[in-house]
């Protein structure tokens, strides 16, 4: 998918998206929020629940995160096409699928950060020197 | 499908798919179908999904987008070079894996 232009932005714009962020990453979640619209009632349900679970693991990176709804968008819009029943979708625990679809994403790779830095303290506080810092970010 | 099965193929899952694009390209549903047929019926097509976005991430697949009748593009995998290679390294570990187990096996009869 065509994920903006490559223009060079205008003074103007550079400013205001210091503010607002970026454009294109408001208007892919305006066509992404678009495209949900059009699911039949339960995909899009399915999706609504998602979106609500996905919010808890904070805004991450703008790009990134609209790529993991476009990719969700896609998910639903194909099983919609095909019929494919919710329950097939999400198998048995609707968790597990979450958590395996959002570790792909700057927003799931936040946990990561922080298991790293845990095991980094772990490894102070033991007192192992580990000969490098790992790295958190 | 039992519990125990469900959970020692979380771990297997990733090369499953791999082999199973070894043999040829395919879409992603045709992979989830694949398994399913198999006896691996509790499979969700999300968790495919989302482990076909993993390796492609990780460069391990090819992938080409196919228009198609009804819904959105669909995407085809192969696997590439490199995947071929994590692919060998998957069945070396999983004859290490097997060997160990059945020799506990034997000796605990």
């Amino acid at each position: 998918m065509d994920t903006g232009s490559n223009e060079p932005k205008s003074r103007y714009r550079q400013y205001l998206e210091v503010v607002t962020g970026p454009l294109e990453d408001k208007k892919r979640w305006r066509q992404y929020k678009a495209r949900i619209r059009n699911l039949p009632e339960n995909y899009r349900m399915a999706v609504e629940a998602l979106e609500r679970y996905l919010m808890h693991f904070g805004p991450g990176d703008g790009a990134d995160a609209a790529s993991m709804y476009e990719d969700l968008a896609d998910l639903f819009e194909q099983s919609a096409a095909d019929g494919t029943p919710i329950r097939e979708i999400f198998g048995e625990d609707p968790v597990e699928f979450v958590e395996a679809f959002v570790q792909n994403y700057s927003v799931g790779r936040y946990i990561n950060r922080e298991r790293n830095r845990l095991t980094s303290a772990i490894a102070r506080a033991a007192g192992e020197d580990t000969g490098k810092e790992v790295r958190t970010v | 499908m039992g519990k125990q099965v469900t959970e020692m193929l979380k771990g297997t899952l990733e090369g499953i798919v791999l082999a199973i694009l070894y043999g040829r390209p395919a879409y992603g549903y045709e992979i989830t179908a694949w398994l399913r047929d198999q006896g691996f019926s509790d499979i969700a097509e999300g968790t495919i999904y989302a482990l076909l976005i993993r390796v492609e991430q990780r460069g391990l697949v090819d992938v080409e987008k196919v228009p198609s009748d009804k819904g959105p593009p669909r995407k085809m995998y192969s696997l590439n070079a490199q995947g071929r290679e994590y692919l060998e390294e998957f069945w070396r570990n999983w004859s290490f894996l097997t060997e160990r187990l059945e020799q506990l096996r034997e000796g605990g009869k």
